[in-house]
C-alpha cells in the first residue's frame, strides 16, 4: 500500500494512462491502415520502434530536476531556430513543404522541436518577473519570441503548424493576464488575413467589425489607427502570403468553402474522411475490415487522417474513446497547470496544453467536416516519430512538474 | 492587476469552457454521422469500393425439330483497350495490325471517351489468331491493350436460315433508352429473326462478381470472397420448329433465285423450313461487320436484307383457285357434280382467256387443269364479300401472327374496295381476274403456306410459328410454347373434293404430273403470277402424304415463267428430304441420297 501511495504521488496517472491508451489505439490503427499498403510496409514497427525510445526519454525527462527547464530554454530556442533556417536550407520537400531534416532512416521535423523549445522560452519571458504584460514593449517581445519561428515555418511553407504557433501562443498570452484589449490586438490580424483570403467582402466587414470592437474597448483614437493600420497591412499580407501558397495548400483552403465542388480533386480527402467516420456506425467495421480504410481510399491515412480508421473500424465507441481520453489528458493538463503558483511552469504547462488541445481541435474537427482540411497530426495517435517524441516529451515535462510539485504549491 | 490576472479561476474556467465546448461539439457531430446517419455514409462507403461486373451469360442455342445443333456459341477474340494505361501513339500500329483504315482507332476511342477511362473499350471483335499472337509477344510494349475471349455465333450444320436466324448486334442508343433496366451501352441484343423475336429467352440472367476496387478502381479481390456473386444463367437452348433438312435443301434450291419457300406442318402450325432468296451470310453481321460488306448488300438490287417469306406481296396466281373452290362449294353455290362448259374463255363484258379447252369441267377437275373458265363462273357466284370473309378464315389479308420478324398482310379486295375506286358502279368485270388469283389480290409466300396447311388438316391449325420451345437442360424435357388454333367454318366433305382436285394436279393428268413421286402422293396446285414489269413469277402449294399431311408447302420463285416448272420441283425436293429424314438407319440414308438424286434428273 505504501509503494502504491509513492507511486501516485511521483506518477500523475490522470496523465499517463490516458497517453498510453491513445499511444495503444494508435499502433492499432497503424498496423490496421498500413498492413495493407506497400508504401508503408514497415510504418508499424518503426512506430512500435518510437514508443519504445518515447518510453527511455518520458523516464529520464521524468526524473531530471524540474528547473532544467527553465536553464535550458533559451539555448533550446537559439538552436530551434538554427534548425529551422538548416531546413530552409537543407530540407527535404514532402507534398510540397520544406519541413523535414534527413537523420539517417528517420526524418525528423525543426518544428517539432520548435515547439517545446518556443514554450519554454516564451514561458520563461512571460514569467521573468512581474511586468505588466499590458506594456508594448513586453508584448512586441513576447510577440517576437513567439512569430521568429512561425515565420519560419511559413517560408517552409508549414500552414498547420504555423496555426498550432499562433494559438498556443495566444493561450500563454492569455494565461499569462493579457487584458483583453490587446488579445483583440493580437487575435485580430490573424482573423483579418483569414478573412482577406476568403474575399474582399469579408474583408471589408471584419475590419468595420474590428473598428467597432476596437472603440468600444478603448477611446484612445491614436492607439485604434494604429492597431487599424496593423490589421489592413495584415489583410494585404495574408492575401500575398496566400498567392505564394503552394498549390496544394491553396487548394485545401478553396475546397473547404465547398468541398463537394471537385469531390475528386483536393474535396476528395474531406469527403472519403467523412464517409470514413459515418459508416462505422455504432460498433464498427471491426479491426482489419474497414473498407475505406483497407483499400486506401484516404491517402497516408496513418498519419493524420488516422481519426478515420479509428471510427471506421471502431466505430462510434472507439471515436467516442479517443475524444474522451483527450478530454481527461487535456482537463488534468489545464487543472495541473492552474495549480502550479510557479508562473513559468504554469505556464509550460498551459503551452502543452494549448498545442495539443489545437492539434486534437484541427485534426479531429477536420476529419468529421468541421474546420479545413490543414494538414496536422492526432498526438500521440497519428503515425509519426518526431511528433510522437515531441508529445511525449511535452508530457514528461507536466510529467516532472507534477512529480516536484509539492515545491511549488 | 497581472498577479489577478496569471492563471486567474476565470481564464481557467474559459478554457475548461473551450475544451468542453469541443469534446462536445465532437461528440454530438460523432453521434450524428455515425449513429444517424450512418446509412447514408455505409451506403456511400459500399458505393465506393464494391464494383459489380457484369458477367454476360451464354446465349441460348437453337436446335432444330430433330435436336439437331443450327445454331451455337464460338469462342471469338476481342481487341480491348483500357484508355487510362493507353498510350495513343500507338493508335497507328494498332489501325495497321487490325487491317483498319487509318484513324480507326483514335475514332472508336474518342467516341467512347464518356465513358470512365478505368472501363475497357472493344476495338475489334473477332480477331484472328495471328493478331492474337502479335499481342502476347508484344504485351510489354502495349501498355492498355489486351484482348478477351467473348462468344459469337456460330452455324455447324450448314443451315444459312439468314431471315429465320437474325443476328446480334449492339444495342442502339435508343433502345437503351427503352430498356436501360437490362442493357448497358455496348451489349448485344438480337437484332432480327428469331433472335429478336425470342431475345428474352436467349439472352439468360446477367450474372455479377462484385470485386473490390481500390480508389484508382483497380481491382484488388473478391468481395466476401464471392459469397454475394450471383452467377449469370444461360440463355434458353431454343428448340425449333424448323426441320434442318428440309430448310437446308430448301435453301440449296433456291440458291440463285430470287424468291421464297415456306414449309408448316399442317397439324401443329410449326414452320418447317422458311427460306428467302437471295440471302446473306450471318456470320458478317455477326460481331465484326466491315463496311465493305455493308455496302454491298444495301445496294444489292436483290435486296437480300429483305424477308422474302412473310414481306413479299405478290398475286397468288392459279394456287388462289384453291380458296375459291372451298368457298363455292361450301357457300353451297356449286356442288362436286356441279359443271362449267370451257370454251376456251369466258366472256364477261371481254372476253377472258382460258390456256386451254377444257369442255364440261366439275370441280375436281379444274382444279386438276387449272381451268380459268371454271373459276370466272366462280367468282361471280361468290361475290367479293364473302370471298373476303373466307379468305380472312383461312389467314388472308391479315398479318399471320408468326413468332418472329416483320410481315406484310395483303389484301383480298372486297367490294367496298373498288366501290372506294371507282364509286358504286364499278366495273364488275374486275371481278373476273380475281377468280383465278390476279389482280389486286396480294399474298405473302408465308400466307400460302399457311392457307395450304389448314386446308391440308382439313380446315384446323395453329398459328404458325417456328419455334417449339426450349430445352429443359436439367431434364432434357422440352417445354413447348403455347400457340392458339385456326379453325374454319368450312365443312368436311369440302376439303375433300378440292384435295381431290389437289391430289389430281400431281397424280392425275394436271399441272405438276412431273413430281410425281413413288415414296409418298403428294397434292399440289401450281400458280403462275402474272408480272407487268418482267417474266411471271412461278408458284406451288402442295402438301404430303396426301392420305396423312405431315407438311404444307408454298413455292414461289420470282421471274422465272411457269409454276409447274420452276416452284412444283423445288417443292418436291423439300417434301422428300423432310419426309425422308425420319428414317435414320443408314440404308435409308443411303436411299435419301439416291431419291435425292433422282428428284434432280425429273426436274431436268
Amino acid at each position: 500500500m505504501r509503494i502504491d501511495y509513492n507511486i501516485k504521488d511521483k506518477i500523475d496517472f490522470y496523465i499517463v494512462i490516458p497517453v498510453i491508451l491513445l499511444i495503444s489505439i494508435g499502433l492499432v490503427s497503424i498496423f490496421s491502415s498500413t498492413y495493407n499498403n506497400p508504401l508503408a510496409q514497415n510504418n508499424f514497427e518503426k512506430q512500435l520502434y518510437f514508443v519504445v525510445v518515447s518510453f527511455f526519454i518520458f523516464l529520464i525527462l521524468h526524473f531530471l530536476p524540474t528547473n532544467t527547464f527553465k536553464i535550458i530554454s533559451a539555448p533550446s530556442y537559439i538552436f530551434g531556430l538554427l534548425l529551422l533556417l538548416l531546413v530552409l536550407v537543407i530540407g527535404k520537400k514532402v507534398s510540397g513543404a520544406k519541413s523535414w531534416l534527413g537523420l539517417g532512416v528517420f526524418g525528423f521535423q525543426p518544428s517539432e522541436f520548435a515547439k517545446i523549445a518556443t514554450i519554454l522560452m516564451l514561458s520563461n519571458f512571460l514569467s521573468r518577473n512581474n511586468n505588466n504584460i499590458d506594456s508594448i514593449k513586453d508584448i512586441i517581445i513576447a510577440l517576437a519570441i513567439g512569430f521568429i519561428p512561425v515565420a519560419l515555418i511559413l517560408l517552409e511553407p508549414d500552414m498547420g503548424t504555423s496555426i498550432i504557433f499562433f494559438f498556443f501562443i495566444l493561450i500563454l498570452l492569455f494565461w499569462k493576464g493579457l487584458s483583453i484589449l490587446w488579445l483583440v490586438v493580437v487575435i485580430s490580424p490573424g482573423v483579418i488575413a483569414l478573412s482577406a483570403i476568403f474575399g474582399t467582402t469579408a474583408f471589408i466587414i471584419a475590419l468595420l467589425l474590428l473598428l467597432v470592437i476596437l472603440f468600444l474597448l478603448n477611446k484612445d483614437l491614436f492607439f485604434n489607427g494604429s492597431v487599424f493600420a496593423l490589421n489592413l497591412g495584415a489583410g494585404f499580407f495574408a492575401d500575398y502570403v496566400y498567392n505564394i501558397l503552394s498549390p496544394h495548400q491553396q487548394a485545401r483552403i478553396n475546397s473547404f468553402i465547398d468541398p463537394s465542388s471537385d469531390p475528386l480533386g483536393t474535396g476528395y480527402n474531406s469527403i472519403q474522411a467523412m464517409v470514413a467516420v459515418g459508416s462505422g456506425g455504432l460498433f464498427g467495421k471491426g479491426f482489419m475490415s474497414g473498407n475505406q480504410t483497407q483499400l486506401q481510399y484516404i491517402p497516408e491515412q496513418w498519419t493524420d487522417f488516422i481519426f478515420c480508421a479509428i471510427s471506421e473500424e471502431f466505430g462510434f465507441i472507439g471515436s467516442i474513446t479517443v475524444v474522451i481520453l483527450f478530454l481527461l489528458l487535456l482537463g488534468r493538463i489545464l487543472r495541473n497547470a492552474s495549480n502550479t503558483r510557479d508562473e513559468f511552469l504554469s505556464l509550460t504547462q498551459i503551452g502543452i496544453f494549448a498545442v495539443l488541445f489545437i492539434h486534437f481541435l484541427i485534426n479531429i474537427g477536420m476529419v468529421i467536416g468541421l474546420i479545413p482540411i490543414i494538414g496536422v497530426p492526432l498526438p500521440f495517435v497519428s503515425y509519426g516519430g518526431s511528433s510522437l517524441l515531441v508529445n511525449v516529451i511535452m508530457i514528461a515535462i507536466v510529467s516532472n512538474i507534477y512529480r516536484t510539485r509539492k515545491n511549488y504549491t | 492587476m497581472n498577479k489577478i490576472n496569471f492563471a486567474s479561476l476565470n481564464r481557467k474556467a474559459i478554457l475548461v469552457g473551450v475544451l468542453v465546448t469541443v469534446a462536445l461539439v465532437f461528440s454530438i457531430r460523432l453521434f450524428q454521422m455515425q449513429i444517424i446517419n450512418q446509412q447514408i455514409y455505409d451506403e456511400k462507403s459500399a458505393g465506393n469500393s464494391i464494383k459489380a461486373i457484369e458477367q454476360i451469360p451464354f446465349r441460348g442455342v437453337f436446335y432444330d425439330r430433330n435436336l439437331n445443333l443450327l445454331v451455337d456459341n464460338i469462342p471469338a477474340y476481342t481487341l480491348q483497350i483500357t484508355p487510362a494505361d493507353y498510350d495513343t501513339s500507338l493508335n497507328k500500329t494498332l489501325d495497321a495490325v487490325l487491317d483498319f483504315n487509318e484513324g480507326t482507332v483514335s475514332n472508336i476511342l474518342m467516341r467512347n471517351r464518356i465513358y470512365s477511362k478505368y472501363v475497357p473499350i472493344r476495338i475489334k471483335r473477332g480477331i484472328d489468331f495471328k493478331v492474337v499472337s502479335w499481342l502476347e509477344e508484344n504485351y510489354n510494349y502495349l501498355p492498355g491493350v489486351d484482348y478477351i475471349v467473348e462468344m459469337q455465333r456460330g452455324y455447324p450444320f450448314g443451315v444459312m436460315g439468314s431471315h429465320l436466324f437474325g443476328y446480334s448486334k449492339e444495342i442502339s442508343p435508343k433502345q437503351y433508352q427503352q430498356e436501360k433496366d437490362y442493357y448497358r451501352p455496348g451489349d448485344y441484343v438480337g437484332h432480327n429473326g428469331i433472335e429478336k423475336a425470342y431475345e428474352k429467352d436467349l439472352r439468360g440472367i446477367k450474372g455479377f462478381k462484385y470485386v473490390l476496387v481500390d480508389s484508382k478502381r483497380k481491382e484488388i479481390g473478391r468481395y466476401k470472397d464471392g459469397s454475394v456473386d450471383r452467377e449469370s444463367i444461360k440463355g434458353k437452348d431454343l428448340v425449333l420448329s424448323i426441320d434442318g433438312y428440309a430448310q437446308k435443301t430448301a435453301e440449296e434450291e433456291m440458291k440463285g433465285k430470287r424468291g421464297a419457300v415456306v414449309a408448316i406442318e399442317p397439324s401443329t402450325g410449326e414452320i418447317l423450313a422458311l427460306v428467302s432468296s437471295p440471302e446473306y451470310d450471318l456470320n458478317q453481321f455477326s460481331y465484326v461487320t466491315t463496311k465493305e460488306f455493308l455496302d454491298q448488300i444495301y445496294n444489292d438490287p436483290d435486296n437480300p436484307l429483305f424477308n422474302r417469306a412473310t414481306m413479299s406481296l405478290k398475286p397468288p396466281g392459279s394456287t388462289f383457285k384453291i380458296l375459291a373452290a372451298l368457298v363455292a362449294l361450301d357457300m353451297g353455290v356449286i356442288n362436286a357434280n356441279t359443271v362449267f362448259h370451257c370454251g376456251g374463255g369466258f366472256t364477261f363484258g371481254r372476253f377472258f382467256k382460258c390456256h386451254g379447252s377444257h369442255g364440261a369441267v366439275n370441280v375436281v377437275h379444274a382444279i386438276e387443269k387449272s381451268c380459268n373458265t371454271f373459276f370466272y363462273n366462280l367468282i361471280y357466284k361468290i361475290g367479293l364479300n364473302n370471298l373476303k370473309r373466307y379468305a380472312l378464315e383461312f389467314g388472308f389479308s391479315k398479318k399471320t401472327g408468326i413468332d418472329i420478324g416483320e410481315e406484310a398482310a395483303g389484301l383480298i379486295p372486297d367490294e367496298s374496295y373498288y366501290e372506294k375506286i371507282y364509286g358504286k358502279n364499278w366495273p364488275r368485270s374486275i371481278m373476273a381476274s380475281l377468280g383465278i388469283g390476279q389482280g389486286e389480290i396480294s399474298v405473302t409466300p408465308l400466307q400460302l403456306a399457311y392457307f395450304t396447311a389448314i386446308t391440308a388438316n382439313n380446315g384446323v391449325s395453329y398459328k404458325p410459328h417456328v419455334v417449339k420451345g426450349y430445352l429443359d437442360n436439367s431434364t432434357g424435357n422440352i417445354i413447348k410454347y403455347e400457340f392458339p388454333v385456326t379453325k374454319t367454318s368450312v365443312k368436311k366433305e369440302v376439303f375433300d373434293i378440292v384435295k381431290e382436285g389437289m391430289f389430281l394436279v400431281v397424280n392425275g393428268r394436271g399441272t405438276a404430273t412431273h413430281i410425281r413421286s413413288n415414296e409418298f402422293k403428294i397434292a399440289g396446285k401450281t400458280g403462275t403470277a402474272q408480272n407487268p414489269h418482267g417474266k411471271d413469277h412461278a408458284l406451288f402449294i402442295g402438301f404430303a402424304p396426301y392420305e396423312n399431311p405431315k407438311i404444307a408447302i408454298a413455292v414461289v420463285v420470282e421471274n422465272v415463267g411457269f409454276g409447274g416448272t420452276h416452284a412444283a420441283p423445288i417443292a418436291k425436293k423439300v417434301i422428300e428430304s423432310y419426309l425422308l429424314k425420319g428414317k435414320s438407319s443408314n440404308k435409308k440414308n443411303q436411299m435419301f441420297t439416291q431419291v435425292m438424286q433422282t428428284g434432280e434428273e425429273i426436274a431436268d
